[in-house]
């Protein structure tokens, strides 16, 4: 669990500190019964339901999740356990996660994505999910403010190092701000919406947890990204540490094949009214879901495929968050995207030809 | 104290107390005060009732003591080392001790950033967390106890050639027990700061932390008050059980001069 | 509460003595670290993202100060934390001597005064937050009774613990209840009373930066969390130093000024003689 990096060459009051930590650690965190044929696989992802519930809606991911894809594929192997382990604190938590080597694989957005690869974190993007979402800012119910360019200098909560801190300082920039003209808090989803109900910020920048809260009268929702450029959509993948790769492609492999399985049911036209139900797990009720996905094809949001758009969209992604100050180091996407395991998957299941490979001109490629 | 002066001072302290509470019912009832804010008496106590029952609170409060006391114990253990150490040897002493003073002026909710990236998620980074707030206080107070160990008793230990382990053993620690005492309970009481702190800062997980946490995003105020009285409760309970402690163990011992 | 008073103010407030002496070997192991460390960053023993080199940190400062951010993060929580204290000092000093002076009062107010003690800070946050919302009150409230808590206790205590023998001569010299009070219970209590006033601004710093970490849009703690969630660790090992250096002047400042108030005092095998 813990990097061996870190016991290594600090100073001896720091190595003795983390000795006992461990040890005292050891004692009190539970361990997964490591018996030799046992192998845990540790799924993360970067969000959580309403009240902290285990689940979470809006991906592929989260439905093969809820329904237990992932178990189902390994039904035949019992000696490999699957653990799903949410993240409140969102990316930035995942990455520290990753850091630690304490997850294999895990669903997260692209800036905080791109902010671990410009760490040091050594991981590859397996599938993709959760791409082309929308952001939206809510403001409290009883608030004044209509327009964006009516945040300068008010209180507007933002979830830091999140793929809507991206997409925030995007939308502020097309409206001649920056976060400096803001008084931006960092609060996460849940913090964020107690805020704007209790009228305690002015604005906050979220996802569809402030449709939610629209809903029920708690809040308004001033903006949508869905109406504006498409440039401000917030992307995401799935990803999986190197090492993990490296020891247990077997695995790596039947769980993206379990995962374009749940892709496929969840891209198809006649599922949408069941897949928003399954989603309501987290909390957040079908309705909230149909809004967000209003208008836009389940096999364009749930496309599981790294194509030349996504690629292109990433190295994008990339030179916005260096251009407004997000990555200190610039980030080169190349190498970072494997779709082997991908390719076996759609060539297994044979479901290649439900989703459109766009390329990076934004316009469909033809089929090879 | 007699038993009626006793009496006396009992009902004066409770006047204000009652006072408090009474102008909280009145305000409550009356519509006053805004419920969501501020819950009425009987709601709080139909609350911590609910949620000791068929809620988890006892779980809560066995994974946030767990913890504390899992953190407490490995600190305090090292702190006391480390102290004596830094106490007895001159050459340690002038070594370590001024980085030492330095490191220990950051806040120890600072740390918090660091102890995540280097010990991820889980309970155990959070022990870590509460182990580091419960060192300082240990070191300090051992390493002064130590250090203040009068010379006259060291002349004895001189006269009589004890070995190191003696000096140790039979003049330092006995020597410096009240401070190492007081070093303790500090801890005590440090851990459990700290481990509240881990429950808000560090990853979610059971604890009376988390329930403050969870009752202020659904608004159950209730449920914020009632994690603030446990609090309380608990951070008094410790503090009595320690000075029990010390006073057990520091029974029978000359006055002697304060350092 | 005495017994921890006095304690405190033996264990753990002395000052060192030699301090030039003392620099040269105390400077070792500092040095050592920070060699260690920048071999370490620079030859990548450990994974970067485990710990930014010393280089990073301190070009990391430079760039801020020049952008004027930094100035402006340590001028914002110092101001807090000056607020905060002053009031808390203020209605510390009160209780405190309320308490000490008068058994009636200490009676009254004792109880409901331990209570409230015992929630730590951050147990009040999120209580305070939803009663005064998250701006400037919020902090000033939550640090002002971080440094209340002590000054009171402390304050308290030095004035119930001074020897009997001051009451004997108040008595025989028949000074009145305000002379009594002004000539020999608030010098002789002074020493204790700076202890807790000392410890008050410890608190506070602390209360500061938990209220930082909470809710804040500006100030060192914010900084903490800003390069926390962004992965620059660069900025948080800064933060992390800024947040010990101000709190070490902070400290040493209060430890000058206990210095030159005692300069009038006599201290002789532990009686004090003040000019009457």
């Amino acid at each position: 669990m813990i990097v061996t990096g870190s016991l290594a060459s600090r100073g001896g009051k720091l190595v003795r500190r983390q000795l006992v930590a461990l040890g005292a650690a050891a004692l009190v965190a539970r361990r997964p019964a490591r018996a030799q044929a046992t192998r845990t696989v540790r799924f993360g992802f970067a969000s959580i339901g309403l009240n902290n519930r285990p689940f979470t809606g809006g991906s592929a991911a989260a439905l093969a999740h809820a329904k237990g894809y992932v178990e189902r594929e390994f039904a035949d192997t019992p000696d490999v356990h699957i653990e799903w382990i949410f993240f409140k604190g969102a990316g930035p938590a995942v990455n520290e996660a990753f850091a630690n080597a304490q997850i294999d694989l895990a669903s997260q957005g692209d800036l905080p994505q791109l902010i671990g690869r410009a760490s040091g974190l050594k991981t590859t993007m397996v599938l993709g999910s959760g791409s082309h979402s929308p952001t939206y800012v809510g403001v409290p119910a009883a608030s004044d403010i209509k327009t964006i360019k009516e945040l300068k200098g008010r209180k507007v909560a933002l979830f830091r190092g999140t793929n809507i801190q991206l997409t925030a300082v995007k939308v502020l920039a097309a409206n001649g701000l920056s976060e400096h003209d803001l008084q931006v808090i960092n609060m996460d989803g849940a913090t964020t919406s107690a805020a704007l109900v209790a009228n305690q910020v002015d604005a906050a920048f979220g996802t569809y947890e402030l449709l939610n809260l629209a809903r029920q009268g708690l809040a308004s929702v001033i903006y949508s990204t869905k109406n504006d450029n498409p440039a401000f959509e917030r992307h995401g993948t799935i990803l999986a540490r190197d090492a993990f790769i490296a020891e247990n492609p077997d695995i790596v492999q039947r769980v993206v094949s379990a995962l374009v399985r749940a892709a496929y049911w969840s891209s198809q036209e006649q599922n949408r009214d069941t897949l928003f139900e399954i989603w309501s797990k987290c909390g957040i009720p079908a309705a909230i879901f149909g809004d967000d996905f209003a208008g836009q094809a389940l096999a364009y949001r749930n496309s599981p495929l790294l194509d030349p758009f996504l690629i292109a969209q990433y190295k994008r992604q990339a030179e916005d968050s260096r251009k407004y100050g997000l990555l200190r180091r610039p980030v080169d996407v190349a190498g970072w995207f494997d779709p082997r395991f991908l390719d076996v998957a759609l060539q297994q299941t044979g479901l290649r030809d439900l989703w459109t490979s766009y390329g990076t001109d934004g316009k469909p490629l033809s089929p090879a | 104290m007699t038993r009626a002066a006793a009496r006396v001072r009992l009902l004066r302290g409770s006047v204000l107390p009652l006072l408090l509470l009474s102008a909280w019912e009145v305000g409550s009832h009356s519509g006053q005060l805004d419920p969501r804010i501020l819950p009425s008496v009987e709601c709080v106590g139909q609350t911590a009732l609910r949620e000791l029952v068929d809620g988890n609170l006892i779980y809560h409060l066995e994974v946030s003591l767990g913890r504390d006391l899992a953190g407490f114990a490995s600190g305090a253990a090292l702190g006391i080392a480390l102290g004596a150490l830094l106490g007895i040897s001159r050459l340690a002493d002038r070594v370590v001790m001024p980085s030492f003073n330095a490191v220990r002026q950051i806040a120890v909710l600072a740390w918090i950033p660091l102890i995540a990236l280097w010990f991820g998620f889980g309970d155990g980074a959070k022990v870590v967390f509460i182990a580091l707030a419960a060192l300082t206080p240990a070191v300090v107070n051992t390493y002064e106890g130590c250090r203040s160990t009068a010379t006259q008793l060291l002349e004895v230990g001189t006269v009589l050639r004890f070995s190191r382990w003696q000096f140790i053993s039979r003049l330092f620690l006995p020597a410096a027990m009240p401070s190492i005492l007081v070093g303790v309970r500090l801890a005590l009481i440090a851990s459990w700061v700290a481990s509240v702190g881990a429950e808000y800062f560090m990853t979610l997980g059971p604890g009376i932390g988390g329930l403050i946490i969870a009752g202020r995003e659904r608004f159950q105020m209730d449920l914020v008050l009632l994690g603030m009285v446990l609090l309380g409760l608990v951070g008094f309970l410790l503090n009595q059980v320690a000075a029990l402690l010390e006073a057990r163990l520091l029974r029978g011992r000359p006055a002697r001069q304060e350092p | 509460m005495s017994d921890i008073a006095v304690a405190l103010s033996g264990a753990t407030l002395r000052d060192r003595s030699h301090p030039v002496r003392m620099a040269g070997v105390g400077l070792l192991l500092p040095l050592a670290v920070l060699t260690l460390w920048q071999a370490a960053s620079a030859r990548s023993w450990l994974p970067p993202q485990i710990l930014p080199s010393p280089a990073d940190v301190w070009q990391n400062g430079v760039d801020l100060w020049r952008s004027g951010d930094l100035a402006s993060h340590v001028a914002i929580s110092l101001l807090r934390v000056v607020e905060g204290f002053a009031v808390g000092a203020v209605v510390g000093l009160v209780i405190g001597v309320g308490m000490g002076v008068s058994r009636r009062a200490e009676d009254y107010i004792r109880p409901l005064f331990v209570a409230i003690a015992q929630v730590p800070s951050l147990g009040w946050i999120p209580f305070l937050m939803l009663l005064v919302g998250i701006g400037e009150p919020l902090k000033i409230i939550i640090i002002a009774k971080a440094a209340c808590v002590p000054i009171a206790m402390n304050t308290h205590a030095g004035i119930r613990n001074i020897p009997p023998g001051y009451q004997e001569v108040a008595r025989a010299l028949r000074l009145t209840r305000l002379q009594t009070l002004r000539k020999l219970h608030l010098p002789a209590a002074v020493p204790v009373v700076f202890t807790g006033i000392r410890y008050g601004l410890t608190h506070a710093w602390m209360a500061l930066v938990a209220v930082e970490l909470l809710a804040s849009s500006e100030g060192l703690g914010y900084l903490l969390v800003w390069g926390r969630q962004m992965f620059w660790y660069d900025t948080v090992v800064l933060a992390m130093v800024l947040i010990g250096l101000v709190g070490f002047a902070l400290d040493k400042s209060l430890a000058l000024v206990e210095r030159r108030l005692q300069r009038w005092r006599v201290a002789d095998g532990g009686t004090l003689v003040a000019p009457l």
